[in-house]
């Protein structure tokens, strides 16, 4: 798979590191109402077929980290973005 | 370390970490001109410059006029050549207070220069990136890795290139990129 970086351009998917889903948020506070919602964030994940947004880090590059859409599969990778924006937008929208 | 004057003075002297490997004369292929000249650039000032949230064109702005190479977003090697002990950092560190973080990692990192005809032969067994003039234009740099070690690498002139390594892996990079060279031939000056 390549990966268009956004700051370095098409890469091989070797010089990027996985991390999983960026689909889960992070739950903001630490009250034991919400311990449900952390079990969710911290173990439970999708094994989607299809499209999937992963976090990704070009440790063999820029040392950014990313978010790359691709389908799990195609192996179509749609595009990458810094993680920062990503989660900016998410915020935006939640 | 105190910034005081008697403590630069009695710094050792750096010595380089390809010295006792980095051996000079001609190698490989002998027929011919030379494909490759490689040089070490010792001593080199390093300084890594990563701007704060924000001020990535403040920091960029600053930098005119010092040799700064793009290395990630918002963030810089700046080289010096003939720059004491510190003193290219200690002038950086003053200059940018405030919009980016700064060090020194003049000890830390080997740069390496390829000259010849056959550099861009040499540096694209190990590398997927596009070297071509039009893609990869005088001064533009990369990060990317050659033979698993994770490389900076710079076009300095239509047929050099500056690849910088971290000083841990100087030596068994070295060892790779003279072994692609063989086959043009090359020289190390």
């Amino acid at each position: 798979m390549l990966i268009p970086c956004p700051h370095c351009g098409t890469r091989p998917v070797e010089e990027f590191t996985f991390l999983g889903d960026a689909a889960p948020t992070r739950p903001t506070t630490n009250d034991p109402s919400t311990m449900e919602a952390w079990y969710e964030y911290v173990y439970l994940r999708n094994n989607p077929r299809g499209a999937i947004e992963e976090y990704a880090h070009h440790s063999g590059g820029c040392r950014s980290w990313l978010v790359v859409s691709r389908n799990t599969e195609t192996h179509e990778v749609f595009g990458a973005v810094p993680a920062r924006d990503f989660t900016r937008a998410k915020g935006a929208k939640a | 370390m105190p910034e005081t004057a008697h403590m630069t003075e009695r710094t050792f002297n750096r010595v380089s970490p390809l010295q006792d490997v980095a051996l000079q004369g001609r190698f490989g292929a002998d027929k011919g001109a030379v494909g490759v000249t490689f040089t070490v650039r010792h001593p080199m000032s390093i300084i890594t410059v990563i701007a704060r949230a924000g001020q990535g064109a403040a920091t960029a702005a600053a930098l005119k006029g010092h040799d700064a190479q793009w290395a990630g977003p918002d963030q810089y090697f700046v080289l010096a050549e003939n720059r004491g002990e510190g003193a290219l950092y200690r002038e950086l560190k003053a200059k940018l207070s405030g919009l980016a973080s700064v060090s020194d990692q003049s000890h830390g990192r080997v740069i390496i220069r390829l000259v010849g005809p056959r550099a861009r032969a040499v540096l694209a067994k190990g590398t997927p990136v596009d070297l071509h003039p039009d893609a990869f234009p005088l001064g533009k740099s990369a990060l990317t890795q050659m033979a698993h070690v994770g490389v900076h690498l710079t076009r300095v002139g239509a047929d050099s290139y500056d690849v910088s390594v971290f000083r841990g892996f100087s030596e068994s990079f070295w060892e790779w990129i003279t072994e692609q060279a063989e086959e043009f031939g090359y020289q190390v000056i």
